[in-house]
């Protein structure tokens, strides 16, 4: 009989837990109507039905959160999209057009070769003037990008940066450049970095949760965006990533963009805090 | 052409049960058992109405101690006005869609 009830029991379970996150998903001036749906759910017979009841709780909050934004002006005028646009595609094209003419006049002021990988005379002899314009830059154009608001090109530059720091400390460890040998790894590191932003991007939507589950889901977040670059990397090419550096520069790639972007989005969310937010 | 508003067979539905007793207070998962709305499909649309002042609100307490108090609704004056209206205007509107739906299924 008990074991009859607990599929129940699970849904019951599950339809407060679905309640309790959308609540947390609303704005505490604008619950009434999900504090109506909850206070329902308690007529209905069973978990399952429960559970049902709870799901109609996700195109509630929905339709709440999306009258809440037409009712801020800054957020609901049509101006808006375009203006945030505008200065995604400024902080992204404006930065490259100052980390561009660095490279090329730090190499005419060294009069080293840009495309000599590993050979004399190539920039890797000042390995420390081009990692600080290639890092330094991302790492200013994220800053850039937080002052613009501009949330797109803020993981952009944090991408840029961390596959571009992984890559010196790979090369000033084992003193290899981009040759094509190493093209499949700077592919996996480039896939790992990107897998992990976009995976951490994501699980910014915990970030009302406590502190250890919310470094948990970037340390998780890391560790799948380097197990889904590791296998699609082997499919292509089984020997070149079977070298441990390799692994550890995917591996560092995957785990630094994912507390990057976990970081980005903590702080994102403090810039955009709600009105309701600020008076609470 | 744009839909007039609240006349979608959902939100028609709500207001015809509503206008049977306009004057009573109705609990949101009794609509939801008569009409056979879902409570994702019918709690937008009581936002919708109380939003427009088409419904009043208002909190009961629960009859069982222990469990939260208990949004209630009715029509207010203009509402109920509103919704013989609207139900008289889509009367025709809901007979196109009958004959439409029996015709699709020939």
């Amino acid at each position: 009989m008990r074991m009859r009830d607990f599929p129940g029991r699970v849904a019951d379970a599950l339809a407060k837990q679905l309640l309790g996150w959308l609540h947390r998903r609303v704005d505490p001036e604008s619950r009434e109507w999900l504090d109506a749906l909850t206070a329902e759910s308690n007529c209905a017979a069973g978990g399952w039905q429960r559970l049902r009841w709870a799901l109609g709780g996700v195109p509630l909050v929905w339709t709440i959160n999306r009258r809440c934004k037409m009712d801020e002006p800054e957020r609901g005028t049509r101006e808006a999209p375009i203006a945030s646009g505008v200065a995604n595609i400024a902080a992204v094209a404006g930065w490259y057009a100052v980390i561009i003419p660095a490279t090329y006049g730090a190499a005419r002021f060294f009069r080293c070769q840009l495309f000599f990988g590993s050979q004399p005379g190539g920039c890797q002899e000042h390995p420390f003037t081009f990692g600080s314009i290639v890092i330094g830059g991302g790492v200013l154009g994220m800053m850039t990008a937080f002052a613009l608001r501009a949330r797109f090109a803020a993981y952009w530059w944090a991408l840029f940066s961390v596959i571009n720091t992984v890559g010196f400390v790979w090369f000033l460890s084992s003193g290899i450049v981009d040759v094509p040998r190493y093209g499949a790894t700077q592919g996996a590191m480039f896939m790992a970095a990107t897998f992990g932003m976009v995976l951490a991007a994501i699980t910014r939507q915990i970030r009302q949760t406590e502190t250890e589950g919310r470094i948990t889901a970037q340390l998780v977040a890391g560790g799948i965006s380097f197990v889904i670059a590791d296998a699609l990397i082997r499919i292509r090419d089984r020997q070149l990533v079977a070298d441990n550096v390799n692994h550890f520069a995917v591996f560092a790639c995957a785990m630094s963009a994912a507390i990057l972007a976990a970081l980005i989005a903590r702080r994102w969310s403090r810039l955009s805090v709600t009105p309701a937010d600020r008076r609470a | 052409m744009p839909r007039l508003p609240n006349t979608s067979p959902q939100t028609l539905r709500v207001l015809e049960l509503l206008l049977e007793a306009p004057r009573s207070w109705h609990y949101g998962y009794a609509l939801s058992q008569l009409t056979g709305l879902k409570s994702g499909t019918l709690y937008p649309i009581l936002l919708r109405l109380a939003d427009q002042g088409w419904l009043e609100t208002r909190w009961a307490e629960a009859e069982q101690p222990g469990r939260p108090p208990r949004h209630t609704y009715r029509l207010t004056g203009k509402g109920a006005r509103l919704a013989r209206t609207t139900l008289a205007e889509a009367a025709p509107l809901k007979m196109n869609r009958r004959l439409a739906a029996v015709s699709g299924s020939h």
